[in-house]
């Protein structure tokens, strides 16, 4: 016997009803991104656009003023100091964390006895929270009692005994120094994934026609691994532009302003001079530079889709 | 930086989702406390997490919960850094305490907020206000109103290492001359003279400020007299009898270097005295020496009742009754602190202990930090300034400069 659906089961069609599953599936994911993610957004933008201070705050004296607020962050010379310093702080990881990790993929590329246990030994760098191994180099670099000052000498770099995180002329590199750290093995973790792409076939026909060490890695390696380093410091980016928690810990943004990147000036803005309405404002806009990195990372994640999804018809 | 997430607070702010936990939670709370209708929860929060504070507050409390009527306390306690910050948070989520214990700078902040309470009648009533001494109880007013009561109050001096001084041949120095020439004269080796903290945060402006008001100025004639105060650290760092370092240690970290003798001096608090009491070498302490003037800063922490508490009579009552002088003076002995009632001072071990009569003696030229709403903003000038002229990048009149712009920017504009 035919079974036929009876109107009266449902108005809807099954690809309707298919449809109305899937959104009540998505329902939960919405749910938590409106509560953690859109609300507080909004709230801070909110928060930007008016005047609010710790007195406004219970007074409930709170006014809208526009882009006052924008306008009193982007006049303040820390501000300026502050997204130079995230800038060099940026560009300095990214620089060292990039290049250690592409000479360590390459390395670990290889098989040799150990490969495994040391790449994940590494990963513990990356694993640990921010708060752990700021503390970490904090107490390795200290001038009186930290194991660098006192292993330098030993081993022939007595040049390199430095007070590096109270002076204001070095607090920034020991501050990159520790990001490097934390950075190369995720870095290093991608890029060899990259690497097991490259069909080893197109090195054994290298070879064969004569082509170096060198040339094979200038000519196969580096091309092949263009999108992959694209990705991969595009996604350093993000992370490294938001840092907190590591130079929060290690300096504080001192000696003197030395390190306040542009994520602790916000801070200090909202939580020590109480100034909400410019603190959200500077939180905005910290946010520039990030965002417009993740925009481009997922275009070129949807380029790639689109030009693999074609050439595997 | 760890934020401790309030189990409450955060179910009740997150809104919607979770109301039907809350509501759950807040059931179990009520049944929970039904038990004696008539007795007041009164909410406290206050920053004592070492556990060397635990049998002294345990023991307040418990007397305060025997000896005031109907009321049980319900404590909770914060890192340091994170009271004042959580209390604001508090004027957003509106979960706050009944009373709180904060740290007298805080006043500047929290004084322009509408969070404490007015307690100028209630003191008028009382009438102990003139036991406190001067600089404690004028930290307490605001715009004219009493919004808190002195807990207990501290102030800097100056700790020696006597036997250095005595094979050295010099005397505790008085004037900054002095300090200068003996700090001078005890620096040997790995040794400095004298050691402070000059971190970057209120800990480090508390160690400067004395120094600014010994040379004569405050912080409305920073560009003056910050210059002075500066160019007389900048001198001691440049002679190596203070070392460079101390821009990245804490009040903690200058008495370790006086422990393990690697400092002959230290400016100090008397709350460092349980600990050098086990040094095993004798050491003294006295007065800050002055320059145009003797001053030093005051430090401690005031109790506060919050202007949104619904029981503000009973939480009245609870701190009038820890100012009694049998309350009082074991939960302060217990702490190590000094007292900041004058009525106290012949008593307990501040009657005896020849250190602690010292840190007395000057808490009549202790000043409160009293600059207003944006005081923190000066602060922070005050600090980058000190930094930059001990680590060398900038000359102390530029530093002075520069910071004065910003203090008077911040203070200006209240």
């Amino acid at each position: 016997m035919k079974r036929r659906h009876s109107p009266r089961r449902s108005f809807l069609s099954p690809s309707a009803r298919r449809r109305r599953a899937g959104y009540l599936f998505c329902l939960p994911g919405m749910a938590y991104l409106a509560l953690f993610l859109a609300y507080p957004l909004f709230y801070n933008v909110w928060t930007s656009v008016h005047d609010v201070e710790l007195g406004q705050l219970l007074g409930g004296t709170e006014r809208f003023n526009g882009l006052e607020n924008y306008r009193a962050v982007v006049a303040d010379p820390a501000f300026w100091h502050s997204v130079r310093l995230s800038l060099v702080f940026t560009l300095g990881s990214l620089l060292f964390q990039f290049a250690i990790g592409f000479a360590l993929a390459l390395l670990f590329a290889r098989p040799f006895p150990l490969n495994g246990l040391l790449r994940s030994l590494l990963l513990v760098a990356w694993l640990l929270p921010p708060v752990v191994s700021g503390t970490l180099f904090r107490w390795l670099l200290d001038p009186e009692s930290g194991a660098y000052n006192a292993l330098f000498p030993a081993v022939g770099l007595g040049t390199l005994s430095h007070d590096w995180l109270t002076d204001p002329s070095t607090a920034m590199a020991g501050a990159i120094f520790a990001n490097v750290w934390v950075g190369v093995p995720f870095n290093m973790l991608l890029l060899l994934v990259g690497l097991h792409t490259i069909d080893p076939e197109l090195h054994e026909a290298a070879a064969i026609d004569g082509a170096g060490a060198w040339q094979r890695f200038r000519h196969i390696t580096l091309p092949l691994m263009r999108p992959v380093s694209v990705t991969v410091l595009l996604l350093g980016l993000v992370y490294t532009f938001k840092v907190f928690d590591l130079v929060f810990v290690m300096t504080g943004g001192g000696p003197v302003d030395a390190t306040r990147v542009l994520s602790l000036y916000a801070y200090e803005v909202f939580f020590t001079f109480f100034r909400f309405g410019q603190g959200a404002a500077a939180g905005l806009l910290l946010l520039v530079v990030p965002l417009l990195a993740g925009v481009s990372y997922v275009r070129r994640l949807r380029a790639e889709e689109e030009a693999s999804a074609g050439g595997a018809v | 930086m760890s934020y401790p997430v309030d189990r409450r607070g955060f179910l009740r702010s997150s809104g919607a989702a979770t109301a039907a936990a809350s509501l759950g939670l807040g059931g179990a709370l009520t049944s929970c406390s039904s038990g004696k209708a008539s007795t007041v929860t009164l909410t406290w929060w206050d920053y004592f997490t070492l556990d060397n504070f635990q049998p002294g507050m345990n023991r307040l409390i418990r007397d305060i919960e025997s000896g005031v009527p109907d009321v049980k306390i319900e404590r909770r306690t914060f890192p340091f850094a994170d009271l004042v910050r959580q209390i604001t948070l508090g004027a957003i989520s509106g979960d706050l305490p009944d009373i709180a214990i904060v740290d007298n700078v805080s006043m500047n902040t929290l004084g322009g907020s509408h969070l404490l309470a007015d307690l100028t009648s209630r003191v008028e009533k009382w009438g102990q206000a003139d036991q406190y001494y001067k600089g404690p109880w004028d930290g307490c007013q605001v715009g004219g109103k009493t919004l808190g009561i002195p807990n207990n109050s501290n102030c800097l001096a100056l700790y020696y290492n006597t036997a250095m001084l005595k094979s050295a041949g010099v005397k505790p120095p008085t004037t900054w001359d002095e300090l200068a020439s003996v700090a001078q004269r005890l620096t040997s080796g790995n040794r400095y003279g004298l050691a402070l903290s000059a971190i970057k945060t209120e800990e480090g402006v508390f160690q400067f400020l004395p120094f600014l008001w010994q040379s004569g100025g405050d912080l409305n004639t920073f560009s003056a007299y910050g210059a002075t105060a500066l160019s007389f650290l900048d001198d001691l760092i440049r002679k190596g009898s203070l070392s460079e370092q101390c821009v990245g240690w804490t009040q903690q970290d200058a008495n370790t270097r006086f422990l393990n003798q690697r400092a002959a001096m230290q400016i100090n608090g008397p709350w460092q005295i349980p600990t050098l009491k086990k040094a095993a070498f004798e050491w003294d302490v006295v007065a800050l020496p002055h320059d145009k003037q003797a001053a030093t800063c005051l430090g401690g922490e005031n109790w506060v009742l919050m202007a949104k508490s619904k029981h503000l009579d009973k939480a009245w009552e609870v701190l009038e009754y820890t100012q009694r002088p049998s309350v009082l003076v074991p939960y302060l002995v217990s702490f190590g602190d000094l007292p900041s009632r004058n009525d106290l001072a012949s008593q307990g071990t501040w009657a005896s202990d020849p250190a602690l009569r010292l840190f007395l003696s000057q808490l009549p030229l202790a000043r409160p930090r009293q600059y207003g709403t944006h005081y923190a903003e000066a602060s922070e000038a005050v600090a980058e300034a000190e930094q930059a002229v001990l680590t060398g990048s900038a000359s102390p009149s530029a530093a002075a400069k520069t910071a004065a712009a910003k203090i008077d920017k911040a203070l200006g504009k209240q």
